[in-house]
Parts: structure tokens; C-alpha cells; sequence
């Protein structure tokens, strides 16, 4: 203003869907921890020592949970095994694009929605861009419905499982209010999926495949943050 | 003939209710009200013959073609310009608050507070967002807020429609005090000299009663459906611009910042505007922001720039607003002819009305002073209730049924956008709960001033 230029506002980078996947997939499990706390709630609660710890308990938890699963119902599909474990499953084929992309969802006790429509719109991305070089062969829906097969089990184990029984204290002594830790149920779920799927990259990968179907630019902008978020690039704040 | 005037300007009234509930531009649809408004009565007042009806609006009949359109087109929007500096200082304070980091700051502690019991943390926030909004206007505000709060609270397991429902709620409690939108329902009841016929200490001394019993009624709402089925969703979320990413640790003394215009209103009667600067410049100073002249300048020319653009979508209407509430007086003796018989002078009567028909005030209908509620207003004016009685009774269902709950409110439907609730849905809770809080507080308004 009088005479100063005028600061530009930063313009979104747009990055190639292969160069973003092929940088995501190489990411380790404790990178793709510093991105789970980057949304936990209780973020500022936690060291950097603390994140990379839970992010291994965590993933340990959701891994061994896919272990038992898998023994107990042996060559069965995920579908199949979700259905044995008492829960619905619904795929529907609304369309979820906008600010915050819904890909699926556990609802308690019971019941599992996958949206068809991500699905369509990234499997076509697969397709076109020759994906499968970097995530090998997997199916999508199976994917995602590990994923929210997790929490189907998280909830029926809710009184042992360590993604529901660790909890971090609160408030100031002489008062107390432990609470759970958001974050490290997704973690464990991404884990768990990962293991009964035998993929060999973390599914958080999934989280800009599928953006990128709805909105590239919030795609790029997500790719960037989960590079700040696991450490490989410089917070621009 | 004035019978003939008054069922043309009813028709009209009528086409203008209609059109915004099918979604017109309300900006050019007032505009093009303002000009029948005008014209009507004008040539009503060249053709009227009933002696009794001249006789008994001598004055309002008299009034020359000059005269009516100065008054309409020249001094209704001149006379909102005192308005219009308030919401530019306004949205620039909600910027300041959002570029330090504190509204974000006030949201993480809040949450940190509560932790992950999905009630406690949600009503918590609630009153933390109503706080917020008691001072701060603007969707740019909502949404720079809505980013923050509305994954929290998914992320909790509450259910969307919730999420969305019980945020907007909470904001539009905040505006039952808000400054900024005080002085644009004040704009609709100025005397002949532009001056205002309904003050804000007037206002407050029910709006506080206001704001706690819509969050009252937030809190229900929350503890009752949060108890529902708990849902975890796997989603991405748009990464908040960089612009707005600017750290949630301020300290804990620039906290209060929010709150301070308009406890320095309430409590010491100190002005809206340097009520706005004091908070703003605490804000900056408790912040660290303040290093430098050169750097100070930068920020706050930055924070006001970002904070008109935020009102710039608002202006427009603001603006042609008062030439259609200026051309509504040339239009009351033509509605008392019409309607002075039929509208009872009872308040009581007024005030059930109201409360029943509090659904009205949504789409732009006749009973939000942001829609056709203009002329609702014009008519009753006419009838001669009291100000203090008749600005409650028409600021409710604006207040709630249309910034709290209607999805033509600009960051309503971003909201249920955002948090990808149907319409339907969010209309079933937000409208259902607004009419509650709408008797509720009509049943206040009538004990207090009818």
C-alpha cells in the first residue's frame, strides 16, 4: 500500500500424481506417525520422542490384531471376515468431493460404509497413470474396508485394546482427566490394513490418491503437508 | 385508491419473498423493491381522493417526488455508512485474531481441556466459538474458525450433522451481542435525523439473556445427540492455507483478546471501534507480533486488506438495504389503510405470532430483517408498537432462524458443505432447534417489553 508492492499470496505447486505417490510410498511408519499427530487434537500434549514412540506401539498393535484375524478365520476375504465379525458392511455410491473427502466410516457398534465413489475415481488415476508400478497389486475397496474392519474389532475389544486403553493425563494435579489418544487408533488401523492386505506402503498413501480424484490442488497442498508433517520438508509457517 | 396502492404494494411483497426463497440476488431484488416501494406510494399520493385517509397522513402525503427519492436513494445508504466503518473494523479485529494464532490457540486448549469425551470437549468448544463471535463477524471469521473447530469435533466421533449444526448455533449465539451486527439491525431504526432509536445497551440488556439461553440449548442439543452411535471416519481434509496457518500457541494473557471490545462496551461504555483497536493492538502486542514500525505497518495494513475483503460479499446488500427500509416509511399509510384493521395492535397476539411463524425467517422470508422482513418491520412500524419491543421481536428469528440455521447464510452452506451433511438433514436439526430457541425467547421479549 502507497507505493509498496503488493505481497502476492503464495500459489499452490502442482505436483505430478506418480512423483507424489512414488515419494509417499517410500515413507516410513514413523514418518507417516509425525502425519497422525499433525491432526490429533492433543498434538501439543506430545515430545517428538513420545509421537515416534506411539506411532511404533501403535502400528505394533494394529499389526498384531491383522495376525490374529487372519488365524482366526484363514483364507477368507476381508469382506468375508468383517461379515463373520458381526459387522455390515454398506457401499454406497454418493459422491463425498469438497473440503473434508469422506472415503469410508465406522459407525459403532456395527456398521461399515465404504463410498464407492472415491474408489471409482482413484482406480481410473491407477489406471491412467500407470500407479501400479509403485503400489503393486491391491484392491481398494478391500483396503479401505480393512481399515474400518479395525475399528470394528477395536470396538469389540474396547476394554483391553491398547488404542483404547492408553490415555494421557490431562490436567494439573490434584485434579484428572485422562484422556484416549485419537490418533493412535487410525495408526493402528493403517497397520492392520497394511499387514492383512500384505502391502508393502503405508495406506495414509491413499490419502492424497483419493483427494486427488476430487481436487488436485488440495491433493498437492496435502502431499506438501505430509512431507512437513513427517520431516522430509521445511514447515513454511 | 389507497386500497388499490396497498394490495400492489402487498403483491409486491409477496414477489419479493418468493424470489428469495427461490435463491434471486437479493442485493438487486431489494434494489428493484426500493424503486416499486417508491414509485407506488408516490403516485398513490398524486391519486388519492378519500378525504378521512388524506386527513389522517397529512404529513406522509406531502412529501415531494425530490424529497422521496433523496431520502431513498441519497440519505438511506449515506446514513448506513456508520454502520459499514464498524464491520470493516470488525473483520479487521477477526483477522488480527486469527493471524496471531489466538482463536486457534483458544481452540486447542479448549480441546486439551476436554479431551476425548466427545460431549464435554463439544460443548466446550461451543462456548469457546460463541465467545469468539460475540465480537468477531464475517464468514471469513466462521470459516477461519470452522477449518479448526469442525474435524475436532468428527474427530471425536460426533456425528456430522451435530458437528455442523451445534458450531453454527454457537456462532450465532455470539451474535445476539455482536457489535458489528447490532449496528446493522440498528440501521432499521433511525429516527427522521438518522439517529438511532434503538441503542446498544438496549439491545444487550436482552441480548445477553440471549446468547446464554441459545447456548443453553447448544448444550442440550450436543448431550443428547452425542450420545448417539459414535463414527469413525477415514477422510482427508484440505490443508488450511498457508496464510492461516500461523501457529496455535499464542500465550495464555492474549486469550482474553476476543472478548474485549465488547466488554469494554458493556462494562465502560468505551466505543465499538476503539473497542475493536484496543483489542486488536493487545492481541498484536501480547503476541510478539509488534517488533518493528515498518513490520507493524505491513501486518496491519495486510490484516485490514484481508479483513474488507472478508465483508466485501456483504456490503452490496447492506448498502441498498436502507433504501428499501427508507422507501418502506413512504409505504406505512398505505399498509395502515390496508392491514391496520386486520394486524392486531396486541402484543401478545404479535408475540405468539412470531413465535409460531419463527420458521419464516428462513429463507429470506418475511420474518428476517436479512430477507423481506424489511417490510414486515415497515408494516408494523406503522401500526405504532414501541421500538423497544418491536426490534426483539423481529432481531429473534433473523438472529436465529436465518444467521444461525438457514443454509442462505453464506458460511451455513459452507459448513454443511464442508462437513458433507445433506441439507435436508441439517435443516431438520437447525430448523427444529431454532423454532425452540425462537419461542423460548419471544416468551422472554413479551415478559420484558410487551
Amino acid at each position: 500500500m502507497f507505493g509498496r508492492k503488493k505481497e502476492q499470496e503464495p500459489v499452490q505447486r502442482e505436483y505430478p500424481l506418480r512423483e507424489m505417490i512414488q515419494t509417499l510410498v517410500e515413507l516410513s511408519e514413523e514418518q507417516w506417525g509425525g502425519y497422525a499427530f499433525y491432526h490429533e487434537p492433543l498434538e501439543r500434549k506430545f515430545t517428538e520422542e513420545q509421537k515416534k514412540e506411539y506411532a511404533r506401539l501403535a502400528s505394533a498393535c494394529g499389526r498384531e490384531e491383522a495376525v490374529l484375524l487372519r488365524e482366526k478365520f484363514p483364507g477368507e476375504s476381508i469382506r468375508s471376515m468383517a461379515e463373520k465379525s458381526g459387522l455390515k458392511v454398506k457401499l454406497p455410491d454418493m459422491p463425498t468431493g469438497g473440503g473434508h473427502v469422506i472415503f469410508a466410516q465406522f459407525t459403532e457398534p456395527d456398521e461399515i460404509v465404504i463410498y464407492r465413489d472415491c474408489i471409482k475415481k482413484a482406480e481410473v488415476l491407477i489406471k491412467e497413470e500407470g500407479l501400479n508400478e509403485y503400489l503393486g497389486a491391491f484392491r481398494l475397496q478391500d483396503l479401505l474396508l480393512a481399515h474400518e474392519l479395525f475399528h470394528g474389532v477395536e470396538y469389540q475389544k474396547r476394554e483391553t485394546i491398547f488404542t483404547q486403553t492408553e490415555r494421557i493425563e490431562l490436567w494439573k494435579k490434584p485434579f484428572s482427566n485422562r484422556s484416549r489418544i485419537l490418533c493412535l487408533s487410525e495408526m493402528a488401523a493403517m497397520a492392520f490394513a497394511k499387514e492383512l492386505l500384505c502391502i508393502a506402503w503405508s495406506p495414509y498413501v491413499m490419502d492424497v490418491l483419493l483427494m486427488y480424484g476430487y481436487e488436485k490442488t488440495a491433493a498437492c497442498a496435502l502431499y506438501e503437508e505430509i512431507l512437513e508433517a513427517a520431516g522430509v520438508r521445511e514447515r513454511e509457517d | 385508491m389507497e386500497y388499490v396502492i396497498g394490495i400492489l404494494l402487498l403483491v409486491s411483497f409477496f414477489g419479493l419473498a418468493v424470489y428469495a426463497v427461490k435463491g434471486g440476488n437479493l442485493m438487486l431484488g431489494i434494489f428493484v423493491m426500493g424503486i416499486i416501494w417508491t414509485v407506488l406510494p408516490m403516485v398513490g399520493n398524486m391519486l388519492v381522493t378519500n378525504p378521512d385517509f388524506i386527513a389522517a397522513n397529512k404529513d406522509a402525503i406531502s412529501i415531494t417526488w425530490t424529497e422521496a427519492l433523496t431520502n431513498v436513494f441519497q440519505s438511506g445508504p449515506e446514513g448506513w455508512g456508520a454502520t459499514l466503518v464498524n464491520v470493516i473494523f470488525g473483520a479487521w479485529f477477526g483477522r488480527v485474531l486469527m493471524n496471531t494464532g489466538i482463536a486457534s490457540t483458544l481452540i486447542r486448549t479448549t480441546t486439551e481441556l476436554g479431551g476425548d469425551r466427545p460431549a464435554i470437549t463439544c460443548i466446550l468448544l461451543c462456548i469457546v466459538t460463541t465467545a469468539c463471535f460475540s465480537s468477531i463477524f464475517g464468514a471469513g471469521a466462521v470459516v477461519a474458525i470452522g477449518v479448526i473447530v469442525l474435524p475436532i469435533f468428527m474427530s471425536l466421533g460426533i456425528p456430522k450433522v451435530l458437528a455442523a449444526c451445534s458450531f453454527m448455533l454457537s456462532v450465532g449465539a455470539g451474535m445476539f451481542v455482536n457489535p458489528v451486527l447490532y449496528g446493522q439491525y440498528s440501521a432499521f431504526f433511525l429516527d427522521e435525523n438518522g439517529e438511532t432509536l434503538y441503542p446498544y445497551d438496549q439491545h444487550v440488556s436482552w441480548g445477553i439473556y440471549a446468547l446464554l439461553i441459545q447456548v443453553a440449548v447448544v448444550i442440550i442439543l450436543v448431550a443428547v445427540f452425542s450420545r448417539k452411535k459414535k463414527v469413525h471416519s477415514w477422510a482427508a481434509t484440505t490443508p488450511v492455507a498457508k496464510k492461516n496457518r500461523r501457529g496455535d500457541n499464542a500465550p495464555g494473557i492474549s486469550l482474553i483478546a476476543p472478548i474485549i471490545p465488547v466488554v469494554l462496551l458493556i462494562a465502560f461504555d468505551v466505543p465499538i471501534i476503539l473497542g475493536f483497536v484496543i483489542g486488536s493492538f493487545y492481541a498484536l502486542f501480547t503476541c510478539g507480533k509488534i517488533k518493528s514500525w515498518g513490520q507493524t505497518c505491513r501486518m496491519v495494513n495486510k490484516d485490514f486488506f484481508d479483513g474488507v475483503v472478508d465483508t466485501a460479499p456483504l456490503v452490496g446488500f447492506l448498502l441498498m438495504l436502507p433504501m428499501f427500509n427508507k422507501a418502506a416509511e413512504l409505504c406505512v399509510p398505505y399498509f395502515n389503510a390496508l392491514l391496520g384493521g386486520i394486524i392486531p395492535n396486541n402484543t401478545l397476539v404479535i408475540s405468539i405470532a412470531f413465535a409460531a411463524l419463527s420458521l419464516m425467517g428462513m429463507f429470506r422470508g418475511p420474518l428476517t430483517l436479512f430477507g423481506c422482513g424489511a417490510a414486515t418491520l415497515g408494516i408494523l412500524k406503522g401500526i405504532g408498537f414501541a421500538t423497544s419491543y418491536l426490534a426483539p421481536l423481529i432481531i429473534i428469528p433473523s438472529t436465529v432462524m436465518n444467521v444461525s440455521c438457514c443454509i442462505t447464510q453464506s458460511w451455513i452452506i459452507w459448513g454443511v458443505n464442508y462437513t458433507k451433511v445433506s441439507t435436508k438433514d441439517f435443516l431438520k436439526m437447525s430448523a427444529v432447534t431454532g423454532w425452540i430457541i425462537c419461542i423460548i425467547l419471544q416468551a422472554m421479549v413479551y415478559v420484558m417489553f410487551g
